[in-house]
């Protein structure tokens, strides 16, 4: 009876979405997941042999440096913008978001372009001033150098997340430390840095989460990373079965970890919330320090934006015919419109799954949101075999139906944009939860219980009040799913329909070939578009 | 009772999600049911269409096949990818596949197409007379359209030609700390290897790993341009790569880029031995092509004397057939003899020569 | 009888014993009710089942003739018509005080609602405040807010979590008198929970002593806490605002 109770009143349409679009997530996950426990073959044996321990230690160095790179210049970026007025602060807030819109791989091309010997500092001290350097110092293809690629231009994660946080919730504690005379370093650490750990965890995450899927950087680099094993598994000994399962493995381990993280944090109150929001008003800088927090930003924004698109403009140049022979209306337009698909479902999604995880206690609600992040915890193409499998399974459900239909019996689904579209979704759906969730961890649920007490359904509050309070986020997960899609490269390459090009392909196609000169104009376009993109989701928060 | 509930919920989902997955994997069976002779794609025009998957990208393509289309009326559809995941994605798409051709830059990967099922084999005269037999599959399952050697490129001033001879040499303590060689995750250096273990068998082409390994220059980092740069940086005095980095180099837009390649000379090594070792980019026909005339048709299009011509140039690559010269920026580098293996082998040998590569820890 | 809990349980889903346990409960109608308990005796929690927002383990609540909860039937919270003033007011911030209590009159005329807007207004003297924001305003008048919106859907039961904790210690004492005066001239029937025994004292008809989830004492002020009480005696009042960082 009890149980017919709950079951009754927790069936809400929340509810039932949640589960359909938990379902939907984890289908094509769910042949990787069950690869784990595959029996091992020979291969297998050998990869556990000869590769893993090193592989295992070299994610491992990976993700730690990356990680705590990341949240130092993230949460430390955000913290500063977020409380001191100084030079340029303005255009920092979004600028600092801009080294997203670089998809990493490129970035990786570009800063070796840049350092190498034919790159445009060697060639300048060469040819001005006849001066060869060791190449050593000028090599950025090791472990330090992916460490910095992958930091540099991973970190706005953190800082985005975390802005958001401290911008509306810090301010009460922040403005007590201030008066006890607490010193800014002070302040940063014994108060920001405790007080974000949400929006850190969620930024972090993201970030390791990428580190992990990462096989563009770390190959070119010449890095044996996990993601190196599962490929050199696929295509060097061509056995997907064994690098599934060792997908397999690494889905289970970041899960492992993520349960392990809930565990830990139980049922304790994680972050400070309260109903009362009060923007966090900054302290102008004078003297000396406005130039410190302002060169700091500065430096920051050249390593991860200016050096780079400069580089890459500089190419373009060379190669300026490209832009009359290539239709990039067309590649824009592809991008545009599956990004913009993709990441508004994913928005819904992320907003239905969060809003029914925080307002529900017991099992499900705690197991759905780590179900969002499964896409994103292996490389692209491993999940792209699952949708693959999926919807051409579905197809060949359908047979009959296209032939009542009288169409050909032929792949329908499967060779069509909605499966690219439902992969993207996959994929990203814990870049955009990961936001929206910090969001409505931030506003707390008493608005809700508020509300409801008022006489509103629970659906009724979310339009009314709870989507209204966290549209920032909303807004923010959308924003940076939408860059992650445009930049993004395995899915698309392998799931798109015919003839369906994007700028990230079009990049991809000459970078790979080794011909970064020509990847230049479309990773411009990219990087363009998804700068547009962040401006004006600068600009609409900026309104509020 | 919430707890009870939920798990009950989740089992539920579970079981679903079980089921659905078994039903697409049983379907798998009806495969190889006859494909309906002639079916082209919507059928809607006359002279239909011919689908690609590709793991070639070269903006010469296009006009390629929009010169096809002019000529032929046939409609030409690409999929891009890399080798292994359009092999895959053919695999799970099974006889529903719209792929007609599979088109790839490695005989390795050519040979695990055919290995997996998903070519047959292509009757053609004209093919047979354009190509030469050991350029094409024993089962004619696939064909080359374009050729690369993987040679020693080495600095000018500081190596002198007679100092080289071929590719075991380079294993000789002399050579300490002066090789350069890319990443063994590459598909080129595989194929390498594995000819050797056709050549030598396992133990001498482990060695030769480990030889090579030991004398490299610095830890294995970048692409094959990459290890050109480092020749003339200094790092090393010579580097294994293949022939059309070098023709792309020369011909870069980059000026610094051409500097670099006209530093380097080209030798083709085990010229008094095996060989040097080439490879090819070829193409397959699919298994379950809904338009094979269409796409044999346009094999023997890309192998014709005008065709190959551009074709091979856009990449500076060796053409097939004997009839066509060379791009001049290649023919410079002279003739050479090739391994005498069939390239079918690579593909047999790939996976051992990945595996080879680990064992000597060669990253 | 108005309102009837009877054998009212909770646990957390991960919790090893029961928060509340076996908790019983009768309230007259209009009767002004106290719940006084250290923190962790699990007052709260008696609120938000109460008022629907968790679920009991077991146990029944009725409110009226009306069951809220047994266990088979469960009344969502926004079915129920109680009324609750959350400790931190709650108040929503993209809309100005008129709108927050109009936000619970979603059902009622335009008319209808401009009136109960300006009558609830007039009752806790913020006429002059329409048009603001919950920001631009003092923690009293905020108070006063949330208050006049609890009140404005004329809720059967209204409910009060911590309700002067936020507050200064001398505007504690102003409201509380104040805050009785409002309660007693809408004769609503009411409920707040508090850790300080002279709010209790100060407002309750009855208190409810609660300990460890179980109550230990129901019975007047004077009943409970004496004739006279004794300012040394006193539960200390804690600062509450960083102790939940």
């Amino acid at each position: 009876m009890k149980w017919f109770r709950s079951l009754k009143t927790t069936m809400n349409l929340w509810t039932v979405l949640s589960v359909i679009f938990v379902l939907l997530v984890l289908l094509p996950n769910l042949s990787i997941i069950v690869q784990f426990f595959a029996e091992p073959n020979e291969n297998w044996l050998h990869i556990r042999e000869y590769m893993l321990q090193n592989y295992i230690q070299n994610t491992l160095i990976l993700v730690f440096f990356v990680g705590i790179l990341t949240l130092f210049i993230g949460t430390s970026l955000a913290w500063i913008i977020s409380a001191y007025d100084f030079p340029m602060r303005r255009f920092f807030q979004w600028g600092m978001i801009l080294p997203l819109a670089i998809p990493p791989y490129i970035g990786a091309y570009t800063y070796h372009g840049i350092l190498n010997y034919t790159g445009v500092i060697q060639t300048s001290l060469r040819n001005q001033f006849d001066v060869t350097v060791n190449q050593q110092y000028f090599n950025i293809m090791n472990m330090p150098g992916a460490i910095f690629i992958l930091t540099i231009f991973l970190f706005p994660y953190v800082y985005t997340i975390t802005k958001a946080f401290l911008a509306r919730q810090s301010t009460a504690l922040v403005e007590n430390a201030r008066i006890l005379g607490s010193s800014s370093w002070r302040i940063y650490f014994r108060v920001v840095l405790p007080i974000s750990r949400a929006a850190i965890i969620a930024g972090v995450s993201l970030v390791i989460l990428e580190v992990l899927n990462d096989y563009g950087v770390v190959s070119y680099y010449g890095i044996q990373t996990f993601t190196t094993a599962i490929f050199q598994t696929w295509f060097g000994m061509g056995d997907l079965q064994s690098a599934v399962k060792l997908s397999g493995t690494l889905m289970v381990i970041v899960l492992g970890i993520l349960v392990i993280e809930r565990i830990a944090r139980g049922r304790r109150q994680f972050s400070f919330t309260t109903t009362k929001v009060k923007l966090l008003q900054p302290v102008k800088l004078e003297g000396p320090k406005k130039w410190y927090a302002f060169g700091f930003c500065m430096f920051i924004f050249s390593i991860g934006f200016i050096i780079p698109v400069i580089q890459l403009i500089y190419w373009a140049t060379m190669t300026y015919e490209q832009f009359f022979s290539i239709d990039f209306w067309q590649l824009i337009w592809n991008s545009v419109s599956v990004a913009f698909i993709a990441s508004t479902i994913i928005v819904v999604m992320a907003v239905v799954i969060s809003n029914f995880a925080r307002l529900n206690r017991g099992m499900l609600a705690k197991t759905f949101p780590k179900i969002t992040i499964l896409g994103y915890s292996i490389p692209g193409a491993v999940i792209a075999v699952g949708v693959v499998t999926l919807f051409t399974a579905l197809d060949r459900q359908l047979f009959g139906f296209y032939e009542w239909l009288g169409l050909e019996p032929t792949l329908l689904i499967s060779t069509s944009l909605f499966m690219l579209v439902f992969a993207y979704v996959i994929r990203y759906l814990a870049v955009g939860y990961n936001s929206i969730e910090s969001g409505f961890d931030r506003i707390g649920t008493n608005f809700t219980e508020a509300s409801r007490m008022l006489g509103m359904s629970v659906t009724k509050s979310f339009f009314k009040v709870d989507m209204k309070l966290i549209r920032g986020a909303i807004f923010g997960g959308f924003i940076l799913a939408f860059i992650d899609i445009m930049k993004e490269l395995p899915l698309t390459l392998i799931l798109r329909p015919f003839n369906f090009d994007t700028l990230a392909t079009k990049a991809y196609q000459y970078a790979v070939d080794e011909m970064i000169q020509q990847a230049a104009i479309p990773s411009i376009f990219i990087i363009l578009v998804s700068g547009i993109a962040i401006y004006v989701f600068h600009h609409v928060l900026e309104k509020e | 009772m919430f707890n009870k509930k939920h798990l009950f919920m989740m089992m539920a989902l579970l079981i679903t999600a079980v089921i659905l997955a078994a039903c697409g994997g049983g379907d798998e069976e009806p495969q190889n049911e006859e494909q309906p002779e002639g079916t082209t794609g919507q059928g809607d025009e006359e002279a239909g269409e011919v689908n690609i998957y590709t793991s070639r990208h070269y903006d010469i393509d296009d006009e390629i096949y929009a010169d096809f289309t002019e000529e032929t009326g046939i409609e030409v559809n690409i999929i891009n990818g890399s080798a292994d995941e359009l092999i895959e994605r053919m695999n799970r798409e099974g006889e529903a596949s719209e792929a007609d051709l599979f088109y790839t830059a490695d005989a390795g990967r050519l040979h695990r197409a055919k290995e997996e099922g998903l070519l047959q084999s292509i009757e053609s005269e004209v093919l047979n007379e354009n190509v030469p037999e050991n350029m094409r599959d024993r089962d004619s399952e696939w064909v080359g359209l374009t050729q690369r050697a993987r040679i020693i490129a080495y600095h000018k001033d500081r190596v002198d030609p007679e100092e080289l001879s071929t590719y075991e040499a380079l294993t000789e303590p002399e050579w300490e700390g002066r090789v350069l060689m890319r990443s063994s995750e590459n598909v080129y250096n595989q194929s390498l290897l594995a000819s050797f273990i056709d050549l030598h068998g396992r133990e001498e082409a482990k060695d030769w790993a480990q030889g090579i390994h030991d004398n490299l220059a610095r830890s294995p980092q970048g692409g094959d341009r990459d290890q050109a740069r480092a020749v003339v940086a200094g790092e090393g005095d010579v580097a294994i790569m293949n022939t059309y980095y070098l023709g792309g180099m020369l011909n870069s837009p980059d000026e610094e880029e051409v500097n670099v390649a006209e530093q380097l000379g080209i030798f083709f090594p085990n010229q008094e031995t095996t060989g040097t070792h080439v490879n090819v980019s070829g193409v397959g026909l699919a298994g379950n092509a809904p338009n094979p005339e269409n796409a044999v048709k346009l094999i023997e299009y890309l192998t014709t004397e005008e065709v190959q011509e551009i074709f091979a140039a856009a990449n500076y690559e060796y053409p097939v057939n004997p009839n066509v010269e060379a791009d001049s920026t290649i023919q410079e580098w002279g003739e050479f003899d090739t391994q005498e293996i069939n390239l079918s082998i690579l593909g047999e040998n790939s996976a051992e020569a990945t595996r080879i590569f680990n064992e000597v820890g060669f990253e | 009888m108005f309102v009837h809990i009877r054998n009212l349980a909770f646990k957390y889903p991960n919790a090893k014993d029961n928060t509340i346990n076996d908790f019983n409960l009768t309230i007259d109608q209009g009767e002004i009710i106290s719940i006084l308990g250290e923190s962790g005796s699990g007052k709260s929690t008696i609120l938000r089942l109460i008022a629907g927002l968790d679920m009991p383990t077991n146990g029944n609540i009725m409110v009226g003739d009306h069951c809220m909860c047994s266990n088979s039937t469960f009344t969502q919270p926004e079915k129920r018509g109680v009324g609750m003033v959350f400790q931190d007011y709650a108040l929503f911030p993209h809309m100005t005080v008129e709108d927050n209590i109009k936000f619970g009159l979603q059902k009622w005329s335009r008319k209808d609602k401009k009136n109960r807007v300006g009558e609830v207004l007039e009752l806790v003297n913020l006429e002059d405040y329409r048009k603001r924001y919950p920001f631009e305003l003092s923690g009293g008048q905020q108070q006063r807010v949330a208050l006049a919106r609890a009140l404005a859907p004329k809720p059967k039961l209204l409910l009060f979590d911590e309700p002067f904790s936020n507050l200064d210690a001398d505007l504690q004492i102003r409201i509380r008198e104040e805050l009785r005066r409002i309660i007693k001239s809408t004769g609503v029937t009411s409920i707040f929970v508090t850790h300080d025994q002279d709010d209790s004292q100060a407002l309750a008809d009855r208190i409810v002593v609660l300990r460890e989830g179980e109550v230990a004492q129901i019975g007047t002020a004077q009943e409970i806490l004496g004739t006279d009480c004794n300012f040394a005696d006193r539960m200390p009042v804690k600062p509450r605002v960083l102790s939940r960082v």
